[in-house]
């Protein structure tokens, strides 16, 4: 299996949807990195030869910011929102959306699981 | 939609003049504006303002890292208290 950016890149898919595996590779990053180290898209992983392998690692780690450092990149951002106080990083301290979505439904995503009454008295028991 | 590139960051022109006036003087007070939507240009940089939030004046320091911000991100107009829930959570957490 070979692995790039240290993710494992699946074997049965087409290397064009197996990049995307990589945090911060999309499909469109996916395409561009294919067309810069002329692969066609449709090869399939394993499929793929060591010299190409090589050219791929070679364009992400000089091109694009992935996995490990884009998640630290993202993360000292959201920091540097939280310590100037503005609004966005209030409303990150608050586990709320930060861009305006309502509040009143919704918005799980950012509030996490919903806490029923009773499920509130068990934890507040602990 | 954002705005223009063409006419460059806003800033209230009163505000602007303010904010030369108490960086010459070399002693800079605290600026009271009501102007939120001014961006926070380098030049305030270590100025005190006093931003509007509709009700009162919140004290603003600005920091280099502000810098691109607007003045009324750092002046909330809402006040949260939290809900009753969240008050039975403390008072059961003191027992």
């Amino acid at each position: 299996m070979p692995r790039i950016a240290g993710v494992d890149i699946p074997l049965e898919k087409r290397i064009e949807v197996g990049l995307t595996y990589i945090y911060g590779v999309g499909k469109v990053i996916s395409k561009q990195i294919l067309t810069e180290t002329n692969i066609d898209v449709n090869t399939k992983s394993k499929d793929l030869t060591d010299q190409e392998v090589a050219a791929i690692r070679d364009l992400l780690e000089n091109k694009y910011t992935v996995e490990g450092d884009l998640r630290k990149e993202v993360q000292t951002n959201i920091r540097r929102l939280v310590e100037i106080g503005c609004y966005r990083g209030i409303r990150h301290r608050s586990g709320l959306p930060t861009r305006g979505q309502k509040t009143k439904s919704n918005a799980r995503t950012r509030k996490g699981p919903r806490g029923t009454a009773i499920a509130k008295k068990k934890k507040a028991g602990k | 939609m954002p705005r223009s590139n063409k006419k460059g960051p806003y800033v209230n022109e009163k505000l602007e003049k303010k904010v030369q006036a108490e960086k010459a003087s070399g002693n800079p007070r605290i600026i009271k504006t009501w102007s939120r939507g001014s961006m926070v240009s380098p030049d305030m940089i270590g100025l005190t303002f006093a931003v509007h939030n509709g009700r009162k004046f919140i004290p603003v320091y600005v920091t280099e890292h502000m810098v691109g911000h607007k003045l009324g991100e750092f002046s909330p107009t809402r006040t949260f208290h939290s809900h009753a829930g969240g008050d039975k959570k403390s008072k059961m957490g003191k027992r």
